[in-house]
C-alpha cells in the first residue's frame, strides 16, 4: 500500500523485485545504486550471506524529489531467490505496491522461472493480494547469453496475461532503468486509480488543504504530452494543443477507458484460461497422487508378502530345529531311562546276591548251632550215663548250665532255627523218650541218636 | 464487479480487505499528536530518540536525536526484523512477540508493537534503564494506538489521495533522473 504522509509531504511506495535465484534481482539494484544521481539515492543495504546470496532482502531507497509538492520515494526491495528461503521471501512481500518479476532467460532456467512465478502467486494469496490487481512488470534478464529461450516461449510460459515486459542485461544496465521507470509509473497510476471514485475535483481540494493548492502550469503541460501507456499496448497519445485543463482531462479519459475495458475483458479471458489450466493441473496432480498412492500400496503389499514369507520360513526353520531338539531330548530321556533300568537291575542283582550271601551265612550259623547242640546233646547223654551209673534212682532235678551260664532248656527254646523245625511225634526207644521228657517237645528227631 | 469476482475466486477476502484497501495515510494533526506522545516518551524515559514505523517499513514519524541516523533504512530494517521475529513467534506457537529488545555496548533499542500495524522504536543509552523505557514505551504505545485507531476511522470519511496528474508528473522526473 502506498504510504502518504501529509506531515512530511511524502509519498512512499514499496517495489519488490521477485524472481528465481541468481536471476539478477540484486544486480538490478546495484546498477540503480551505481548510476542514479547521488541526491536521489540512499544507501544500498544488502542482507546477504558470505557468498553474496541474498539472505533476507536488499533495500535501496530512491527519492525522486518533489512531485506536486510531495517528496516521492520508492523503496526497492529484492527477495532471496533460493527456494528454501520462502519464509523470508514472503515477509518482504508484505505491503508491496509494485512487482518486478526478474526472469532468467536461459533455456535451462525456464522451469525455475515458472516455479518462482507460482510461488509468487501463492505467497501473494497468503497475504490476500490478487496478482491481477498489483502493478507488475516482467523483466527478461540475461538476454546477452547464449542458449536463451525465445521471447515467444518466455511470454507463453510466464506472461499469459500480457503484462508489460522488458528485455534486459542487468550487469550492463540494459533495460534496468526502463523497468524501474515503468513500474514506478504503474504504481503511482494505481495509487491514483484507487482514489478515483472520490472524484478528481475533490482531490484538488484536498491538495489545496495540504498547501499545494495550485498545480504548476508546467506540470499541466506535461500531462498533455505523456499519458500512461503500458509497453505493449499502444494507446493513442492525447492530442496536443489543448489549452484548458478540463479538455485535456476529457481527452485523457477516453483512451484510458477503452483501454480499461479491453484490459478487463482480456483479464477476464485470461482468468478463465488460468482457471481451466488450474483445473487441468489439479486433475493431473490428483492423478499423480493416486498413482503414487497405488504404487505405495503395492509396494507395501509386496513388502508385507515378503515379510510374511520370511516369517514363515523362519517359523519353519524354528519348528524344525525345535523338533530336532525335542527328538534329541527324547533320545536322551530314553537313554537315561535305560541307564536307570540297568542300574536298578544291577542293584537288584546286588541285593539278591547280598540276600543269598546272607542266607548262606545264616545257614552256616545254623549248622554251627546244630553242631553245638549235638555236642551238647552228646554231653548230656554222657552226663546221664554217668549220672545213671552214679545215681540210679529218682529223676534228676538239677538243670545243668552250659558254658554260657544259661539254663540249658531255655537255650534250646531261644534258638530260632530250632523253633522253625517241626517237632515230630516222639519215636524211638526208651532213652529217646526220656530225653524228650527232659528236653521238652521241641527236641529235633534228627538229634535222636 | 471485476475485482469482486476475482476476490471471491481466491477465497481470501477477509485478509485482503484488511491489507489491500489499507493505504497508510497520515495527516498533520495526527502526526502532531503522535509527536507529542513520542516527546513524552523521550523525556520521561530519557531516551535518545523515538521512531514510529509502519510494519511495511515506511517511517511514519521520528523525534529526538535522529540527524545522524539513516532513518529510512532503519525503518525498513526494523520492520524486517520485526517481521522475521513475528514469523519466529508463529513457528514456536506464539501469536506475536510484542516487545523486542536489542542490547548493545552503548546504545540499546526497545521495539514494541503499537496497535495492529505500527512499531514503536526507542533508542537509548546507559543514562537510563530498560525498565524505565519499558514503562514509558508501554504508556506511549497505548496512547499511539488510540490516535492511530481514530485516524483510521476518520480516513474512511474523506479519503484524500494523490492527483490524477501525479503519475505523469512523476514520469517526467523519472525520465530525467534515470538516464542510461
Amino acid at each position: 500500500m502506498v504510504s502518504i504522509n501529509y506531515a512530511f509531504r511524502e509519498i512512499s511506495c514499496k517495489i519488490v523485485y521477485y524472481g528465481p535465484g541468481l536471476s539478477g534481482k540484486t544486480t538490478n539494484l546495484i546498477y540503480i545504486h551505481k548510476k542514479a544521481p547521488p541526491q536521489t539515492k540512499g544507501e544500498l543495504i544488502s542482507l546477504a550471506t558470505d557468498a553474496d546470496r541474498t539472505l533476507y532482502f536488499d533495500f535501496l531507497p530512491i527519492d525522486i524529489g518533489p512531485v506536486q509538492g510531495f517528496a516521492t520515494k520508492f523503496q526497492l526491495y529484492t527477495v532471496p531467490g533460493q527456494v528454501y528461503y520462502n519464509a523470508t521471501r514472503k515477509l518482504v512481500l508484505r505491503g508491496v505496491d509494485g512487482l518486478v518479476f526478474v526472469a532468467d532467460s536461459q533455456a535451462a532456467k525456464l522451469e525455475e522461472n515458472i516455479e518462482s512465478m507460482n510461488n509468487l502467486i501463492e505467497n501473494l494469496e497468503e497475504y490476500g493480494y490478487v496478482l491481477e490487481e498489483l502493478p507488475m512488470i516482467i523483466q527478461y534478464n540475461k538476454r546477452d547469453l547464449e542458449e536463451v529461450s525465445s521471447l515467444e516461449e518466455l511470454e507463453k510460459c510466464l506472461n499469459p496475461r500480457g503484462l508489460p515486459y522488458f528485455e534486459a542485461v542487468a550487469v550492463k544496465g540494459i533495460g534496468v532503468f526502463d523497468t524501474l521507470k515503468a513500474i514506478s509509473k504503474l504504481v503511482l497510476e494505481k495509487a491514483r486509480g484507487k482514489s478515483e471514485p472520490e472524484g478528481e475535483k475533490e482531490l484538488i481540494s484536498v491538495s489545496a488543504e495540504s498547501k499545494s493548492s495550485v498545480m504548476p502550469s508546467a506540470e499541466k503541460e506535461e500531462l498533455e504530452k505523456k499519458p500512461y501507456a503500458p509497453a505493449r499496448e499502444a494507446i493513442p497519445e492525447a492530442p496536443l494543443g489543448k489549452d484548458s485543463f478540463e479538455e485535456v482531462e476529457r481527452d485523457l479519459e477516453q483512451p484510458e477507458k477503452t483501454y480499461r475495458v479491453e484490459e478487463k475483458l482480456e483479464k477476464a479471458r485470461e482468468r478463465e484460461r488460468e482457471k481451466e489450466e488450474q483445473a487441468k493441473e489439479t486433475v493431473r496432480l490428483q492423478k499423480e497422487k493416486e498413482e503414487e498412492l497405488i504404487k505405495a500400496r503395492l509396494k507395501e503389499q509386496e513388502e508385507k508378502a515378503r515379510k510374511e514369507k520370511e516369517g514363515a520360513e523362519r517359523k519353519k526353520l524354528f519348528l524344525e530345529r525345535l523338533e530336532r531338539e525335542m527328538a534329541e531330548v527324547e533320545r536322551q530321556k530314553k537313554a537315561l531311562e535305560l541307564e536307570k533300568i540297568k542300574e536298578a537291575e544291577e542293584l537288584k542283582k546286588k541285593e539278591q546276591a547280598a540276600l543269598i550271601e546272607k542266607m548262606k551265612k545264616m545257614e552256616e550259623e545254623k549248622k554251627t548251632l546244630i553242631q553245638s547242640q549235638s555236642e551238647i546233646e552228646k554231653e548230656t547223654v554222657e552226663a546221664e550215663r554217668v549220672s545213671k551209673e552214679t545215681v540210679p534212682e529218682g529223676p534228676v532235678q538239677t538243670v545243668k548250665a552250659d558254658e554260657t551260664g544259661l539254663p540249658f532248656q531255655s537255650k534250646i527254646i531261644i534258638s530260632p532255627m530250632l523253633k522253625q523245625k517241626k517237632t515230630k511225634p516222639a519215636k524211638g526207644g526208651f532213652l529217646w523218650r526220656w530225653i524228650q521228657k527232659i528236653a521238652g517237645p521241641n527236641l529235633d528227631p534228627k538229634d535222636r541218636r | 464487479m471485476d475485482t469482486k469476482n476475482s476476490r471471491s475466486e481466491f477465497g481470501s477476502k477477509r485478509q485482503e480487505v484488511k491489507l489491500q484497501d489499507d493505504s497508510l495515510i497520515i495527516h498533520e494533526e495526527e502526526i502532531e499528536k503522535i509527536d507529542r506522545a513520542l516527546i513524552k516518551l523521550i523525556k520521561g524515559a530519557e531516551a535518545k530518540c523515538a521512531l514510529l514505523v509502519d510494519k511495511d517499513g515506511h517511517l511514519i514519524t521520528r523525534q529526538g536525536f535522529t540527524h545522524s541516523l539513516d532513518t529510512t533504512a532503519l525503518a525498513a530494517l526494523l520492520a524486517g526484523s520485526f517481521a522475521s521475529t513475528r514469523e519466529i513467534a508463529r513457528l514456536v506457537g506464539e501469536p506475536e512477540f510484542s516487545v523486542l529488545f536489542h542490547q548493545g555496548k552503548r546504545d540499546h533499542i526497545h521495539i514494541s508493537l503499537v496497535g495492529e500495524r505500527s512499531i514503536l522504536v526507542a533508542i537509548f543509552d546507559d543514562r537510563t534503564t530498560i525498565g524505565m523505557v519499558r514503562l514509558y514505551a508501554k504508556e506511549c504505545g497505548e496512547e499511539l494506538a488510540t490516535i492511530l485507531g481514530q485516524a483510521h476511522k476518520s480516513k474512511k470519511k474523506s479519503e484524500p489521495a494523490i492527483d490524477s496528474g501525479f503519475a505523469a508528473s512523476a514520469e517526467d522526473r523519472l525520465n530525467d533522473i534515470f538516464r542510461d
